[in-house]
């Protein structure tokens, strides 16, 4: 009765509509089938690593309980969320550093072919020097002190933003920039709004991977120079031999990468990308 | 209001191992006030590198463009459109705010700028579409939002390279029509380029006919014909003949 009536209220067959209307429930489907995979290969990798640990001592590998244990006391401590905040506070001011040096160089590299010529190389080189290279540098420099684990961040992460916003200049439209100029824009105006705007995907793809690498690196330099933090707590950690609490300190960054990938990058985007998103077919 | 005025107009584009390549030679004439003025001519014989001097996109070797008796190029400007073969849109903006767009160069009030937005799009009849992006629009709206775009900023000249040469004849003779309007009602001097001899003759009140190698003047033609033109006339079917044999 109510397909009838359903048939009968659009009895022009709109194809069009009925296209999106399949592609949504197969994309539905697709993700419960997705959420249903991820689901058994974390419950096999538990089942796997319990397996595993029953037969070698609690050092080389704690048991998936004993994991669980310890991330409930550990998460119970007034120095966890201590750690987490020095930690990330690291990790964003450094971040935050290298999107707003990264893009400006960018920029100006791409909006003028000679400076971009010029810069290169230097871009090249800062690319290829090991993270541990300049948190040993940054030792020397700055010493024990919070300038040394940001400037290692900031070290990572710049030129991985500066490259992209750099490779996203390329794709700015020659024809836009002539017709700002048929309106006498001034050359101010013009990056602002039509660079900017073109870079912004690439500005995104490259502050996405700036900031993975960052919060990685912040380790490496705390655990070499710093007397706080989650890389500071791991060495302890490993110097006492507690695999438990280095397991537990892993799961802690893990979740919460997974959760600015999904409760802050993710949700920007999509927002700021709204007629990307419809242009697609 | 303001007449265009060229004269002597030459250009060459330099060559990596030849001599430089004489794109124009002494080109001179004058778009009326409140006229509609096309240069036709083949293709290869700089109808566009001529739009392009009278834009100031390109500057010329020898030779001036005077607009409003004022030498182009100077500091009192003279507002000036430029409607190119693509609609050039800013995808990520709004048909509104591409209509807009010209508006930012100078400082203008919001009130203000919201006004001539509106008045605009319904002046191209896409009051409905303003929050449209341009990918959702079809070709011939999104040459409005263009054709809107260059009319927000209030002109006194409009420039256009082949603007309409990729829609279809249906939407091309609307948009003609809605551009005749327009400009007749806004008293803008139009100067558009095309190599569709009828386009011209339906469109101009003086043709001027370029020839190759070096780009010349082959001929400068009144068509005082009363409007609407209609191609299927007699009188515009032999002006279209005629010009035919010139090009």
């Amino acid at each position: 009765m109510t397909r009838t009536n359903h048939t009968s209220a659009m009895h022009v067959p709109d194809p069009q509509r009925r296209a999106i209307q399949a592609r949504r429930t197969a994309s539905v489907a697709a993700l419960k089938q997705s959420i249903f995979n991820r689901v058994m290969l974390a419950a096999l990798v538990v089942v796997l690593w319990y397996l595993a640990s029953r037969n070698v001592p609690a050092f080389v590998l704690p048991s998936p309980e004993r994991v669980a244990a310890t991330w409930i006391r550990l998460v119970s401590l007034p120095s966890f969320w201590e750690d987490l905040t020095v930690t990330l506070s690291r990790v964003l001011a450094g971040f935050a550093l290298a999107a707003v040096v990264g893009s400006v160089l960018g920029l100006i590299m791409g909006f003028d072919r000679r400076i971009g010529d010029f810069l290169e190389p230097v871009v090249i080189v800062i690319n290829t020097v090991s993270s541990v290279i300049w948190a040993i540098f940054a030792l020397i420099w700055f010493g024990l002190s919070e300038g040394t684990t940001i400037f290692v961040v900031f070290m990572t992460s710049m030129p991985l933003i500066l490259t992209n916003v750099w490779k996203g200049t390329q794709q700015v439209d020659p024809g836009l920039v002539e017709l700002a100029r048929t309106f006498r824009m001034s050359r101010s105006k013009i990056l602002l709004k039509i660079y900017l705007p073109t870079i912004m995907p690439e500005f995104f793809s490259g502050a996405r991977l700036a900031f993975g690498f960052g919060a990685r690196v912040v380790l490496i330099a705390e655990t070499l120079g710093s007397t706080s933090g989650i890389g500071y707590r791991l060495r302890q950690a490993a110097d006492l031999v507690q695999t438990d609490q280095v397991f537990a300190w892993t799961i802690t960054l893990v979740a919460l990468m997974l959760t600015v990938e999904f409760a802050v990058l993710k949700p920007i985007e999509a927002r700021l990308f709204v007629w990307r998103r419809l242009a697609a077919p | 209001m303001s007449n265009v005025a060229l004269s002597g107009i030459s250009k060459w584009f330099p060559c990596k191992l030849d001599a430089p390549l004489h794109v124009l030679s002494d080109i001179g004439f004058e778009a009326q006030d409140g006229r509609i003025l096309a240069i036709i001519g083949a293709s290869g014989c700089g109808k566009s590198t001529l739009l392009n001097i009278i834009a100031g996109l390109t500057p010329a070797d020898q030779g001036h463009v005077a607009i409003g008796g004022v030498p182009a190029g100077g500091d009192a400007v003279v507002p000036l459109s430029v409607m190119f073969q693509e609609d050039r849109l800013l995808p990520w903006r709004s048909a509104a705010r591409n209509v807009g767009f010209g508006l930012e160069a100078a400082p203008i009030t919001v009130t203000e700028k919201t006004r001539r937005i509106r008045d605009a799009l319904d002046m191209v009849g896409l009051s409905d579409f303003a929050e449209a992006f341009p990918h959702e629009l079809s070709g011939g709206m999104r040459s409005r939002v263009a054709l809107a775009r260059s009319l927000a900023t209030r002109p006194e000249v409009l420039l256009m390279d082949e603007p309409f040469s990729k829609l279809d004849p249906g939407t091309r003779t609307q948009i003609h029509g809605e551009v005749l309007r327009i400009a007749a009602a806004h008293a803008v001097t139009v100067i558009f380029v095309t190599h569709d001899v009828e386009e011209a003759v339906v469109l101009a009140d003086r043709i001027v006919v370029l020839q190759p190698r070096p780009g010349t003047i082959r001929e400068v033609v009144e068509i005082d014909l009363p409007r609407p033109r209609d191609v299927l006339t007699l009188k515009v079917t032999e002006a279209v003949r005629s010009l035919r044999a010139l090009l």
